[in-house]
């Protein structure tokens, strides 16, 4: 097979898993089933990175994704231990305009999107050290600032989900 | 190699399932679920337009992008566990004490 039938095999998976995964994160009953829906679609996520030669956002991927985002979610959900959630119904009552958002937001995008044209070169065959020199010079000030964002971060939820003291009434 | 706008429809298409996903549920963890779909999409796109135009800036943003996401995930969920914890609600029709 030539390479570009492979590539085209390769999208049609990821559109396919992608798109299927997204709507079970969106559609499924119980919330541990999405979390594990959610589990798949971004380790797809970082399989699509990596296809885009984007390996070491890849590995970012699956350890602050996968390895923290998604283990918050489960620890909150097992904190939480949700039953009554089955009894209700899980949309709200006006779904039907969500849904309209959402087709008119994608014909939008889709009109703005359809001639977008590749300008200058393709990327070429790059290792880490690249990115890692362009992070510490030119972006040197977004780097720092993103480190006290995640300070602020980690502070802000210990404090809003510790315990508060009885209140006296 | 496959266009570029290939890959700008499957984000627009996830990007819009995570919209409707976040409007339409009501349970406050799912809905923080979703936006982590629309994060997921745009950082597909950034990583697309930095293959697509041979340059690493869209990678940088998506290493910034992904920061942003973990910071907001866990103040999210400190919110919703706060709001379990004191007025127990976990859906998003139940919280009404601002209304008066």
């Amino acid at each position: 097979m030539k390479p570009a039938t492979v590539e085209l095999i390769f999208f049609i998976y990821f559109f396919v898993a992608l798109t299927t995964l997204s709507v079970l994160v969106v559609a499924a009953r119980k919330i541990i089933h999405n979390a594990v829906f959610l589990l798949m679609f971004l380790i797809n996520t970082a399989a699509v990175f990596l296809f885009l030669k984007a390996e070491f956002l890849m590995v970012i991927q699956i350890i602050v994704y996968v390895g923290g985002v998604l283990a918050l979610y489960v620890f909150a959900i097992m904190i939480m231990n949700i039953k009554e959630e089955l009894k209700h119904s899980k949309y709200i009552k006006f779904y039907g305009f969500g849904l309209l958002i959402g087709a008119a937001l994608f014909l939008g995008l889709v009109y703005f999107v359809k001639d977008a044209v590749q300008i200058g070169q393709l990327l070429p065959k790059l290792d880490s050290s690249y990115l890692g020199k362009l992070l510490y010079s030119y972006y040197l000030l977004p780097f720092e600032i993103l480190s006290v964002v995640l300070l602020i971060a980690l502070v802000g939820g210990i404090m809003l989900a510790k315990k508060l003291p009885k209140e006296e009434k | 190699m496959i266009p570029l706008y290939y890959y700008l429809i499957l984000s627009s298409v996830i990007f819009s399932i995570g919209l409707v996903g976040f409007i339409i549920r009501r349970d406050l963890i799912v809905m923080l679920m979703c936006l982590e779909l629309m994060f997921n999409a745009v950082n597909i796109s950034f990583v697309a337009f930095s293959c697509y135009n041979g340059s690493l800036t869209g990678q940088v943003f998506t290493l910034f992008s992904i920061g942003v996401a973990a910071s907001e995930a866990a103040i999210g969920l400190a919110i919703v566990l706060a709001l379990f914890r004191n007025i127990s609600a976990v859906h998003t029709d139940e919280i009404t004490q601002l209304r008066g």
